[in-house]
Parts: structure tokens; sequence; C-alpha cells
């Protein structure tokens, strides 16, 4: 009992055979790549943004990769573990878009962007965004793509806050209009290569990366001892089979350690970028609230000038059910529900407290309206919008860590 | 009752971060007899952030699955017992 070993794992019952989760999870990847099938059959795209959401989710529910603990943690607890998972992935993103973008638009004089880099206008709608969004993330307990994960993973008040989410995309929809007018169209859209050049803008992108990661130490010294990560238990292995099955335990059973989560999903989003367009949704589940909306018959206006802006701008409706972002949304739910059932994580998890669910349905229509005004969540406005070399995903970053702080100064109010 | 004192604690169910941060205001409260606290979770990342917090506050972390995504997470004071 006088171990220091944080962990003691017990080990997995019945070593040898399959358990019951992993037959429930290989039943829940072949489901998910007989949709892959189908769906390849009907548009490639859809197959394609199928299996990048199956990647994403299964990656941010194995890595526990939750951008609301990252900010908020720091304010909370002191740590700094998941921002720095956070840091790598966008340093890697920041390699490869920069790459992908250099070869799209060599000479950077001319007055265009690469056309779907996530460069998005800056303004007050960029800051107001943030800090509602920020304050939404910590008070439903996960952002956008938290919510979706958890979703997966069984916990009930994570489809509250989705339903929050939906509303203040669509709040904000119904605004949209007035603030394309007043600020989003007459605001500067900054990309750094443009004053820069493709190695200045990265190079500097990448000293803004080191200086957050030399921030975020500063913070964990401040708030005292800092505990190492436990070591992942030593398991004996007396075969090619036994060492097999160790490796497959690490995918699929243990958790990820998040800096390697944080790399793949940044290796991840350049992928995508390569092949498309840098990962996001808000703006296609802004078009399922409007959508929902237009039955009862109180769609919101067609938003102005969302054809001229890349991002997680609402998708304006055309009639059509399925889109290729669909089918992002789908997968990164299916795949992290996938992954939480093959590490036997999945669980109808029932929030007690009623308080908990006014909180993720507040927190995530906070979370809608600023991911609607800011044209993206953690991921659109800020995941992809640094690696995109533009200064208004450092903007939205910024003024998430005001709104985190603000909403961890909450939480801490509400037992 | 066994030799030292102890208390129990059930936060299944409970949404990021309440479970960490009820087990520490609970840590806070225990009187100087009371040696360990049982915390009852479902919530994967407390194991990672439940010990670090318990550490600071001079405990030590034993984790145990008991189930389907559910873990017993047996926190003992160390030594004296006074951290912080």
């Amino acid at each position: 009992m006088t171990s220091d070993v944080a962990h003691v794992l017990t080990p997995p019952a019945g070593a040898g055979a399959p358990s019951r989760d992993t037959w429930r999870a290989i039943a829940a990847w072949a489901l998910a790549a007989a949709v892959f099938v189908v769906a390849h059959g009907v548009d490639t795209q859809f197959s394609r943004f199928w299996g990048f959401g199956l990647a994403f989710g299964f990656v941010l529910q194995r890595g526990r990769f939750c951008f609301a603990s990252a900010f908020r943690d720091l304010f909370l607890l002191g740590h700094g573990r998941t921002m720095k998972g956070v840091l790598l992935g966008l340093a890697i993103a920041s390699v490869g878009f920069g790459v992908v973008m250099a070869r799209q638009m060599p000479i950077t004089s001319i007055g265009f962007n690469p056309p779907t880099a996530n460069i998005l206008p800056v303004g007050v709608h960029t800051i107001l965004g943030g800090v509602l969004f920020g304050v939404g993330m910590v008070l439903a307990g996960g952002c956008a793509s938290g919510s979706i994960y958890r979703m997966g993973e069984g916990y009930v008040a994570s489809w509250v806050a989705f339903a929050g989410l939906m509303g203040g995309l669509l709040v904000s929809a119904y605004t949209w209009n007035w603030w394309w007018m007043g600020t989003i169209s007459v605001a500067p859209r900054v990309w750094l290569p443009r004053p820069f050049g493709h190695v200045g803008a990265l190079g500097l992108t990448l000293l803004a990366l080191g200086a957050a990661f030399v921030w975020v130490l500063w913070l964990e010294r401040r708030a005292g001892m800092v505990l190492p990560d436990s070591p992942s238990p030593k398991e004996a292995s007396e075969s090619v089979a036994d060492d097999l099955r160790a490796i497959g335990r690490r995918v699929f059973v243990r958790g990820w350690p998040v800096l390697i989560a944080g790399a793949v999903l940044g290796g991840l989003n350049v992928l995508l970028f390569a092949a498309q367009e840098p990962w996001g949704f808000t703006g296609e589940v802004a078009r399922w609230s409007a959508g929902l909306a237009g039955l009862v018959g109180t769609a919101p206006p067609p938003p102005a000038g969302a054809d001229t802006l890349p991002g997680c701008v609402m998708v304006p409706l055309d009639g059509s059910i399925l889109n290729h972002m669909t089918f992002m949304v789908g997968g990164m739910w299916f795949g992290a529900f996938a992954g939480a059932l093959g590490a036997g994580e999945f669980k109808l998890r029932i929030a007690r407290q009623p308080v908990r669910y006014a909180q993720s349905l507040g927190g995530g229509v906070l979370m809608g309206y600023g991911a609607g005004i800011a044209t993206g969540c953690t991921i659109g406005a800020f995941f992809s919008a640094i690696p995109s070399l533009a200064i208004n995903g450092w903007v939205f970053a910024v003024f998430l860590g005001v709104g985190a702080w603000i909403g961890t100064q909450m939480i801490r109010r509400i037992a | 009752m066994g030799s030292k004192m102890s208390q129990k604690l059930d936060v299944r169910g409970e949404i990021c971060p309440y479970p960490m941060m009820r087990t520490v205001s609970m840590l806070k409260k225990l009187s100087a007899e009371e040696r360990t606290l049982e915390v009852l979770t479902d919530h994967a990342p407390t194991l990672d952030t439940i010990p670090t917090q318990a550490a600071r506050l001079g405990f030590e972390t034993a984790v145990e699955e008991v189930g389907g995504s559910e873990w017993r997470l047996t926190l003992t004071r160390i030594g004296s017992g006074d951290g912080a």
C-alpha cells in the first residue's frame, strides 16, 4: 500500500479470449465499414468525410482530447497536460498547412488567400465569439467536439449540451445578417504569409506556439508540484501474439497519452486540408438547426456573404438532407462511440443534479452563439485557423482563454 | 469498522470536472482521524486528475476497476497527513 505508483490497474479479465467489449466494438466497426461502402457508392466525398469523422472521433475519445479542459485546467488546477497536446497538434498542423498553402499559393504578394484555409475576418465578433464559446464550453463540461465524443461515450448531459449548441447556432443565424452588415463584411482577413512570406509566417507561428508552451510551463510551476504522468504498467509477454495483444490494448483499450492524440489530430487535419478543406463542423450543425426551424416555418434568413467565407460559416439550406459534412459529424460521434465500446468505456451516464442539465444547455447555447458569429468552434476557428497562418485563430484563442477563465470562476460557485 | 475511519463519495454520472472538484472539496473537509476516502466514479479523465490533486493534499491513490467503466479510487492520507 505504500507504493508511489498512482495507478494500480487490474489486468483485463480473461486476457486470452476476446471480451464482450471487443465483440461489440468489432460489430460497431463493421457497421461503420458498411456505411463507408454504401456512402462511397453514392458520393466519394461522403465516404471520405465519414472516414475522417470516424478517425477524429476515435482519436478524441482515446486521447480524452478535450479542448475545454485544455483551457480550463490551466486556471482550475494549474495543469497544462492537455494544452501541451493541443500545442503539439497545432505545431504539426501549422507545418503541414504551411507546406500545402505554399504549394497552392507560391507567390503571396498577389491579393488572394488560399481559398479553403480558415483565414477569417477578424474583429469584435471574433472577440465576443471567443469569450462566449470559452464560458460555454467550461459551463457545459466540454466544447463542441468534446460534447460529440462524450455523446458517443454515453454522457446524457452532453446530448443536452449539443441541443443547446444547435439552439445557440440558430439564434446566431437570426442575427447573422446584422453582424455581416456592420462588422464581419468589413473586417480584415489577415494571412500572415502576405507580409512575412511562407517561411517567416510559419516561423512566427511556431515561435508563438513555443511562447505559449513556456507560459503553460510557468502556470504549472506557479501552481506548485506537478506529478509526472503515471507509468504504463508492464505486461508479461512471452510471444509475438502477446506483443500484438499488448499493442492492441494500447490502441483500443487504454487511454492514449494526450501528446500522441494531439499529434495524430494535427496530422489528420493536414491530410484533410490537403485533400479538401480543414477540419470543422459547426457550419453543418447550424444547417441542421436551420432545417429543423424550417420545419415549423421559422427558418432563419439566408446568411449574407456565406459563400465568400471559408471556415464553419452556416451552410445555406438547399433542400437536401445529406451533405458531406453530415458524414463528418456523424462519423465523429460514431468513431467515439466505437472507441468507447472497444475500451469498455461506454456507459449511460446520467447526472443526478438537475443543475448539470441547466449548465449543459446554457453552456451549449453560449457556445452555439459564439461559434456562429466567430464562424467556428475550438476546431474551425482555432485548431484549423492557427495552422492556416491566420491572425483570427490567435485572437479567437486569446479570448477563448478569457472566456474559459470566467467559466472557471463560475463553475467553482456552482456546486 | 476497521482500525481507520473512512468516508465514501459517489460521483457517478457527474459531468467534467465535478468528480475531481467534489473529491478535492471532500478531502479538504476530512477530519484528522479520517484516513481514507473512497471515491466511486465512471468518469475516466479523473483517473489522471484525482491522483494529482490528492497528492497535493497529501493523499496517495489506488485505482481499482470495479466493472464496466467504473472505478473505485481509494485515497489514503500519507504519513502525518499534512500536505497541502
